[in-house]
């Protein structure tokens, strides 16, 4: 087999089309700011027809151009994918065969998006979101990771080898290098984005390095949120020595600069003393509490409904938070290992314990804000003169009033606990040394940037692709709910 | 004719027999070096002895003055005697000097003492002190500081004192001292060892890096407090994680001058860029380092790219990815069983582990922590790497779902090749999952993880390491290995002087080795330093010793 | 405003004592300490030796005991060694001179008296001095960049909301928050210090800008955390800037026939600029984080790269010194924010 380039047969085609396209686009954008800078305001004119009329001369032929250009782009990029899968192996470069290997993705991108946008008026505030083109981009990037590792988790696709799998010979390769021969048949042909120091597949370990992203980095911030809404609504709704105490408790986690944190939780003495299996089983019950007080509140008048819905919900919840929690050889081992249906591996768990620990004071102290301000409203003094108890207002007045912000707040925070799990692998702490997932990757492909760039690059990109596109959905979102 | 002997006595009889070894191949000519030179022959007859010329210094070329800048983790300084990390050493080897000195080609030279006999039985040693030597507060460096420091050395008490590991000839395994009239000052200039037993690695341990000479009114806790010693440099700076400085001690005449034997610099800089190798590229890169204390693995390439000059030495250095035979894991002891740990072997192929591990810089091992570099090393084959084999004997030894973790540092080429060795045994089907931990954790039981890997240093004789490791119930013994044949091998090997007769006994030592499956021994390991261009005198030393005086900016 | 600052030092000094408190728990955890004790001594020591390592330097004091000594309202420990050395903590510290007379009774905090780092073998107090002057050098020009950069981006942004230039410039700080120090840091060394893409520019240490900093060597450092901080001051700026611009004051201005340049410049810049000011203060505990991988990236010897060391060394006084040094930064930070916000704002008054 032969090395791949970049762009294969594309190379003296459409990359080219592409590249002078992009460079248009770019120089037409530049000349456009400029232009506006010293452009009159803008100056609607209705026409005679009941339309309005936004921009003429010179600057609006340029606008209209560009976007002509930037839909020539988008055609472009969509030519290179739809035409790579159908070029034999090997003819459509690096590039072209990383995009075959996401046609999974891809489909499944087009179909939510096609029928996003054919329901939007019927899918609420996730409709509208189609309506901001910022909020697509971001909504469309991180889609792009959440199908990847559900492509790469559960049906095992994408990934070209085994992330951990070493071939001798392969050890820090460019990328497009050709596997030596003497493999398997069906064995991938070759390395598309190059090998690692220990000559592992750097296309491989980035996607499998969602995974760890994609399943830690949101359920933190679930855990976080949950714990932040069950003690800041009551911190914010009460007020009093409860808020003081609560908010104190905040603010003194968030005195802690994040890393020193990490570092004295996330060592391996107090991981064998147990310290996080007792954070995790502190952390972990605020969940159960949110739930449980949840439906009571809810169905209190109706005593037979509420516990068939406590039991329902809060059952199933208590036995995964007594198998979460509950390890072998570790200080919480209650659960015979026939009954316990799942463990978390210690690493995994300690990483998740401090990144909930350090994301929920901040989670509270929105949650608190919002609930002073809501509180005040006409429709939670109606509740109250009603003779609603304090948690149903709190959890069913006030929570969902306070659903725009915290929405927007929950993306971010995802983008945030992405970063912070990054910074946790760039400091070799927590994960395992082999763990593919992206922080980890980033500081082992650092060492040898000096030498080669490819080994630290995918998992930047792919890390930054992700936290941009929560940031743009967040934006989106926010712009869109704003507008209600 | 010169003198053949630094005394200019005669040689001592086992020079005849090293003479015959040397030329019959048996003996390599750095353990040829090491050996005769050790009882006293000069290294330029040793060099004769075998035909051969000495190789001439570099010194020739080398520049007066100037200022040299070394990556080198500044730690603190502690009792040199309790040195445990040669860098610490490279800072008091400034103003401290050694009696002698070890040379990367296996020859001991003279340093403090100008020469020294050794008598037929390796049972007395007369140490002659130069004279001319002044420590730098003005007293006479004589007989008595050799004789303080060296029962110091004895001291077993002390905290940490390693060298009296180096000296046990001479303690009174009673007292923990040296033993009453072991060592005596028979002149001015004069010490006379009289050990009850004899033992040839007396000069060596003399020349070892935690060996350093040091004044009477030496402040245990840290040298820097009273920096008196009979070096060139002294310590202008020195703050730990950052940078020690040691500048040309302008009072103070060196002996060295006078034998012209170099201290050329005028300022040396140590510059602490932590452990992490790529910030010693960027720091090259930047320009504000000359050379590397040492280069590993992926990075000799680096320093390579960067346009640095290299200086590489094979050495015995090596790494040994191991399982703990009485380790238990949840109940069980795994690795007691001698089809787990033979699996483990054959699943692993070490070029693999060489190449992914360190970067192809060495030379393959066998598993049998002795290879050709030692004088008696026998040719046994290496366990077949075979890792269908290896999956269908854990399988019959009923292991095939348990979960092997195996434990190493976090660096670089150590982290590497436990990585490279996980990988491998998953290949072949096994269940394994990998720690690692910080160095500062890692050390804290090194020798009772169930399954994790170790480096090991540098040694003249194959016999030595088997003695510190694999020996029943030694304090190093990580594989806790515990074999009655073997111990009673191993003791049989030190009685016998002659490589020959020794390779014989040594074959089937290795061969229990083998056949226990104790370890995986990957490689050894080529050693590196790298310099920009334009100094001299700056080549790797293949135990690390710090011979700072002959670093020069090349005229 | 008097009582107001009272109180927050009051709550100050809670946090502050409730933290370093914290601290010293999980650093003298005893796997910690036989840790400690064979780094110090060897690492071949036995249990045994461990224990009356640690009893002989007054290791296994109850915590609150140890906790009071560090702090100096409890009298420091003389301890009678099994080795026949009598230590005490106070004689630790330092020669006995005229500043810690032989057996002082109290040496902690309080006195001035900072402790020891048990791996750098130095005063406490003489080390994180230069670390923070290091770092503040650091700071200092992060600032310079960032403030001004995201400030200009924030208002050029918001004057005309919803804009071509609104748009790009919103995009381009929203990359910037997305992009954490420690892929923009390798990003920016992969290009400018690496001859790998013929940009060599800039150097990938930092270490000589310790005694010697210049455009070369600081560049790098400083441009990566102005780059993480500077998109969210400016998106901060842009969001102030476009409330003001559609305020009653500025419309009645416009309708007055006043230029845009003058109503930017004379009526909205002051008004938008006083939440970010709050967002600039608040800002700042989020840069030590930005600091530490930073100075880490680059090898910078200030408080950050002091905090990894010590962390991963487990040097517990050097911590707890940490610990105090960045409380009191975030604490002041926070409180000269709402300081100024009310000094700024003129609608709000302190009740």
């Amino acid at each position: 087999m032969d090395a791949l380039t970049w762009t294969g047969s594309f190379g003296s085609t459409l990359i080219p089309a592409l590249a002078i396209a992009v460079g248009f686009f770019l120089a037409g954008i530049i000349l456009q700011l400029i232009m506006t800078t010293f452009a009159t305001e803008v100056k609607l004119q209705s026409n005679a027809d009941g339309t309005l009329k936004a921009r003429s001369g010179p600057l609006g032929q340029l606008e209209k151009l560009n976007s002509q250009i930037f839909l020539l782009i988008l055609l472009l990029l969509a030519a290179i994918i739809v035409v790579s899968w159908f070029m034999p192996y090997g003819k459509a470069g690096i590039l072209g065969e990383i995009s075959k290997r996401f046609l999974p993705v891809w489909t499944a991108l087009i179909v939510t998006f096609v029928f996003s946008i054919m329901f939007k008026r019927k899918l609420g505030l996730y409709g509208k979101l189609f309506d901001s083109t910022v909020g697509m981009i971001g909504y469309a990037l991180v889609m792009f990771w959440v199908f990847t590792a559900i492509f790469v988790g559960l049906f095992d696709m994408i990934a070209t080898h085994d992330p951990l799998q070493q071939v001798s010979g392969l050890k820090i390769k460019e990328p497009g290098t050709a596997v030596p021969d003497g493999q398997d048949a069906e064995f991938f042909p070759h390395y598309l984005l190059g090998g690692d120091n220990l000559a592992r597949d750097i296309f491989s370990r980035v996607v499998h390095g969602s995974i760890i992203v994609m399943i830690i980095a949101p359920l933190a911030t679930v855990f976080a949120f949950m714990l932040g809404i069950t003690l800041g609504l009551p911190a914010g709704y009460y007020g009093g020595k409860l808020d003081t105490i609560l908010s104190f408790v905040a603010n003194l986690i968030l005195a802690f600069p994040v890393i020193l944190l990490f570092f004295l939780l996330v060592t391996p003495e107090l991981i064998d003393l147990g310290v996080p299996n007792y954070m995790a089983a502190v952390l972990f019950i605020f969940p159960l509490v949110f739930f449980a007080v949840l439906i009571n509140s809810r169905y209190y008048t109706q005593p037979s409904k509420n516990t068939l819905h406590l039991a329902l919900i809060l059952l199933p919840l208590i036995y995964v938070y007594a198998a979460g929690i509950s390890e072998q050889d570790t200080v919480l081992y209650f659960l015979p290992a026939s009954f316990d249906a799942f463990t978390l591996p210690r690493e995994i768990l300690v990483v998740f314990v401090s990144v909930v620990f350090v994301n929920s004071p901040t989670v509270f102290r929105i949650v608190r804000g919002l609930a002073l301000d809501i509180k005040t409203r006409d429709y939670v003094a109606a509740a109250q003169t009603r003779g609603e108890r304090p948690w149903y207002i709190m959890l069913w007045e006030i929570l969902p009033n306070a659903r725009g912000p915290l929405i927007v707040d929950f993306c971010l925070r995802i983008g945030y606990t992405t970063i912070l799990l990054g910074t946790l692998g760039f400091f070799g702490l927590g994960l395992a040394s082999e763990s593919p997932d992206w922080g980890s990757t980033i500081n082992a492909g650092r060492k040898l940037l000096l030498f080669a760039t490819h080994l630290a690059l995918p998992p930047a990109i792919a890390l930054l692709s992700l936290v941009l596109g929560l940031n743009l959905l967040a934006d989106g979102l926010r712009e869109e709910s704003l507008k209600d | 004719m010169t003198n053949k002997t630094l005394t200019g006595a005669a040689l001592h009889p086992a020079v005849d027999v090293y003479v015959k070894d040397a030329n019959a191949g048996k003996l390599s000519r750095r353990e040829f070096l090491t050996r005769t030179t050790a009882l006293g022959v000069t290294s330029a007859a040793a060099y004769g002895l075998l035909g051969l010329e000495q190789p001439a210094a570099a010194a020739g070329h080398a520049q007066q003055g100037g200022t040299m800048r070394m990556q080198m983790e500044v730690r603190a300084l502690k009792d040199t005697r309790a040195t445990d990390w040669t860098q610490i050493a490279f800072v008091y080897a400034g103003w401290l000097e050694y009696l002698v000195e070890y040379n990367s080609d296996g020859s001991f030279e003279s340093a403090l003492l100008e020469s020294w006999e050794v008598n037929d039985d390796a049972t007395v040693y007369t140490l002659n002190v130069r004279q001319g030597v002044k420590w730098n507060n003005g007293d006479d460096f004589t007989a008595d500081d050799v004789a303080r420091v060296i029962s110091d050395w004895c001291d077993t008490a002390a905290e940490g004192n390693s060298m009296a590991g180096r000296m046990t000839a001479l303690v009174d395994t009673d007292t923990g001292v040296a033993a009453e009239g072991a060592i005596n000052v028979t002149g001015p200039h004069q010490v006379t060892l009289n050990l009850p037993k004899s033992d040839i690695t007396l000069i060596a341990g003399m020349a070892d890096y935690p060996a350093a000479v040091y004044h009477s009114g030496f402040d245990n806790e840290n040298p820097l407090n009273d920096m008196v010693g009979t070096g060139p440099y002294i310590s202008e700076s020195h703050e730990v994680g950052v940078k020690s400085v040691l500048v040309r001690n302008e009072g103070h005449e060196w002996w060295g001058y006078a034998e012209g034997r170099g201290a050329f610099l005028d300022r040396i800089e140590f510059i602490d860029y932590g452990t992490d190798p790529s910030a010693w590229v960027a720091a090259a890169a930047a320009d504000e380092i000359d050379m590397t204390y040492e280069t590993v693995g992926d990075f000799v390439e680096v320093f390579k790219s960067i346009g640095y000059e290299e200086s590489a030495i094979a050495s015995a250095s090596t790494i040994v990815v191991r399982p703990n035979q009485a380790a238990e894991v949840d109940g069980v002891m795994p690795y007691a069983d001698v089809r787990v740990r033979k699996a483990i072997a054959m699943a692993v192929n070490n070029e693999v582990c060489l190449e992914l591990g360190y970067a192809n810089q060495g030379v393959v091992a066998r598993n049998q922590h002795v290879g050709p570099m030692h004088p008696e090393w026998a040719d046994v084959p290496a366990t077949a790497y075979d890792p269908e084999g290896a999956l269908a004997l854990l399988t019959e030894a009923g292991m095939a779902d348990f979960e092997m973790e195996i434990v190493s540092i976090d660096d670089d080429w150590r982290k590497n090749t436990t990585d490279a060795v996980a990988a491998q045994l998953r290949d072949a089907g096994f269940n394994v999952k990998r720690t690692i931990m910080p160095g500062s954790t890692f050390w804290n039981d090194w020798t009772k993880y169930p399954f994790s890997s170790t480096n090991w240093n540098h040694r003249p004789l194959g016999t030595q390491v088997l003695g510190l490791a694999y020996r029943s119930g030694e304090a190093w013994n990580e594989f806790a290995f515990s074999n009655a044949e073997f111990d009673t091998l191993l003791d049989e090997a030190n009685a016998l002087a002659d490589a020959d007769s020794r390779r014989v006994v040594m074959e089937k030592l290795q061969a229990i080795l083998t056949d226990e499956a104790v370890t995986i021994q990957p490689y050894w390991r080529t050693i590196y330093r790298h310099a920009k261009p334009g100094f001299v005198g700056w080549d790797m030393h293949i135990a690390y010793l710090p011979h700072i005086y002959k670093i020069a900016i090349a005229a | 405003m008097g009582l107001f600052i009272l109180r927050r030092f009051g709550i100050m000094i809670l946090t502050a004592l409730c933290l370093t408190f914290i601290v010293f728990w999980l650093t003298n955890l005893y796997p910690k300490l036989e840790v400690l004790a064979k780094t110090q001594g060897n690492f071949r020591m036995s249990d045994e030796a461990v224990t009356t390592f640690l009893d002989n330097r007054g290791y296994t004091q109850a915590l609150p005991i140890k906790y009071g000594q560090w702090l100096g309202v409890l009298p420091g420990y003389v301890i009678e060694g099994s080795d026949g050395e009598t230590r005490a903590r106070c004689e630790l510290r330092g020669p006995p001179s005229d500043i810690n007379p032989p057996l002082s009774r109290y040496c902690g905090i309080i006195q001035g008296n900072w402790g020891f780092s048990t791996v750098a073998k130095v005063e406490v107090s003489d080390v994180l001095p230069t670390r923070l002057a290091n770092t503040g050098k650091l700071m200092f020009w992060v600032m310079l960049v960032m403030i001004p950069g995201a400030l200009t981006i924030g208002v050029l942004a918001g004057m005309r909301e919803g804009s071509k230039m609104d748009r790009s410039l919103s995009t381009v700080s929203i990359v910037s928050t997305a992009t954490p120090e420690y892929v923009s840091g390798v990003i920016l060394i992969a290009l400018f210090a690496t001859p790998l893409f013929g940009m060599q520019f800039f150097k990938g240490s930092a270490a000589s800008a310790v005694d010697d900093a210049n455009f070369n060597n600081f560049f790098l450092p400083v441009i990566t955390i102005a780059l993480y901080g500077m998109g969210y001051i400016a998106r901060m700026t842009r969001a102030s800037m476009t409330e003001v611009m559609t305020a009653q004051f500025v419309r009645t201005a416009r309708l007055k026939g006043v230029s845009f340049r003058n109503i930017v410049m004379k009526h909205a810049l002051r008004n938008a600029l006083i939440a970010p000011f709050t967002v600039i203060m608040l800002q700042v505990p989020w840069l030590l984080n930005g600091v530490v991988i930073v100075e880490t990236l680059f090898t910078y010897q200030g408080f950050g790269w002091e905090l990894v060391r010590a962390a991963s060394n487990n040097d517990i006084e050097m911590l707890l010194g940490i610990s105090v040094i960045s409380v009191f930064v975030v604490l002041m930070t926070q409180l000269i924010s709402d300081i100024g916000y009310v000094f700024l704002n003129p609608r709000i008054r302190i009740s």
